[in-house]
C-alpha cells in the first residue's frame, strides 16, 4: 500500500469527514471505475470485486488523499495497482502476450515500418461499438489502458503519468504506439468483414 | 513552456524537407496526436496551425487523423458495460456507511 501513501501529506479527517469526503468525491466515480475495472479483467465478478477492493483501500487510507484534489485520478491509480499486484494473476482473461517483449518490438528502430496506419474515417463508420471494442479489449494490457485513460476516461498525460508511475514521455509514445496498433487491429478486422477500405 | 515543447520542434523539422513538403507522415502523426490530446504549447500550436494553413499535404493528413479520432472515440464511448445496480451498496455495506 505505500503507493497510496507515497508523497502524500498526511490528513487527520473526523469520521464525519471521511464519509463526506468518500460520498462526494470517490462515490461519483463509481461508474467509470467499474467500467475501467470490466476493460481490464473482460469479466463481471472480477470487475466488481476489483471496484470494491479499491474502494476499501481508499476509505483505508483516505488520510492520504487531500481534499479538493483529483479523487478520479488518485482511484484509478489505486484500481490500477491493485489489478497489477493482485487481480491480474488469478484475472479469468486469455493469456497475453508478455508485455515488455511488445514494447521492445515496439520500441525497436524499424518498428514503424510494420505499423500500418491506412485505415479510413469511413471504414471505422461502417463499424459498431462493440466491434472497436472487441478490437481495444485484443491490444496488450499496457497499452490498452493508456488508450481508455485517455480517450475514454479524459485524463492528461500528466494525470496518466501518475497513475501509471511512467515518465510523461513514455504516456505520450506508449499513446502514439497503442493507437497505431489498434488501427492495425481495425484494418485487419475491416479486411476480415469485407468492409471497403 | 510545455514538457514537449523541445521535443514537437525538433520532431516538426524532421517531418519536413528543405523545400518545405512533408516528408515523414508517421512523425507527423505523432505532432498531430499531441495537438488533438490538447498536450501541445501555445508556441508548438501555432507553429502547427501556421503549418497546415499553408501545406495542403500537411492539413489533409491532419484531418485525416482528426476524423479517424473522433470516430473510433465516439464508437468506443457508445459502447459501454452496465453497471451493476447494487455496486454502490454494497460497496457503502463493506466500509459500514
Amino acid at each position: 500500500m505505500s503507493e497510496i501513501e507515497e508523497e502524500a501529506v498526511r490528513q487527520n479527517y473526523s469520521e464525519q469527514e471521511k464519509t463526506s469526503i468518500f460520498d462526494t468525491e470517490f462515490m461519483i466515480h463509481v461508474d467509470s471505475m467499474y467500467n475501467f475495472a470490466y476493460r481490464l479483467t473482460f469479466d463481471e465478478d472480477d470487475a466488481k470485486d476489483l471496484v470494491q477492493d479499491t474502494y476499501l483501500k481508499a476509505f483505508r487510507f483516505i488520510n492520504s488523499f487531500e481534499r479538493g484534489t483529483n479523487a478520479k485520478a488518485w482511484l484509478f491509480r489505486i484500481l490500477k495497482n491493485s489489478f497489477i499486484n493482485e487481480f491480474r494473476k488469478k484475472s479469468k482473461q486469455p493469456a497475453k502476450v508478455d508485455y515488455n517483449e511488445v514494447e521492445s518490438y515496439y520500441n525497436s528502430d524499424d518498428a514503424g515500418e510494420n505499423i500500418t496506419t491506412d485505415l479510413r474515417v469511413e471504414t471505422v463508420q461502417h463499424m459498431i461499438g462493440d466491434e472497436i471494442t472487441g478490437a481495444l479489449n485484443a491490444l496488450p494490457v499496457d497499452f490498452r489502458t493508456v488508450i481508455i485513460l485517455s480517450d475514454l476516461e479524459g485524463f492528461t498525460y500528466e494525470e496518466m503519468s501518475k497513475i501509471l508511475d511512467i515518465p510523461i514521455g513514455t504516456v505520450r509514445s506508449r499513446l502514439h504506439r497503442a493507437r497505431n496498433m489498434l488501427r492495425e487491429k481495425l484494418v485487419s478486422y475491416a479486411k476480415e468483414m469485407g468492409y471497403n477500405n | 513552456m510545455s514538457e514537449f515543447s523541445m521535443w514537437f520542434e525538433q520532431t516538426f523539422k524532421q517531418c519536413y524537407c528543405e523545400k518545405g513538403n512533408l516528408v515523414d507522415q508517421e512523425r507527423f502523426s505523432e505532432l498531430v496526436q499531441l495537438v488533438l490530446d490538447d498536450e501541445a504549447d501555445e508556441e508548438s500550436r501555432a507553429l502547427f496551425e501556421e503549418k497546415i494553413r499553408t501545406c495542403v499535404q500537411s492539413n489533409g493528413k491532419f484531418l485525416e487523423e482528426k476524423g479517424l479520432r473522433e470516430c473510433i472515440q465516439t464508437k468506443l464511448t457508445q459502447f459501454k458495460q452496465d453497471i451493476p445496480g447494487d455496486l454502490a451498496q454494497s460497496i457503502k455495506n463493506s466500509i459500514n456507511l
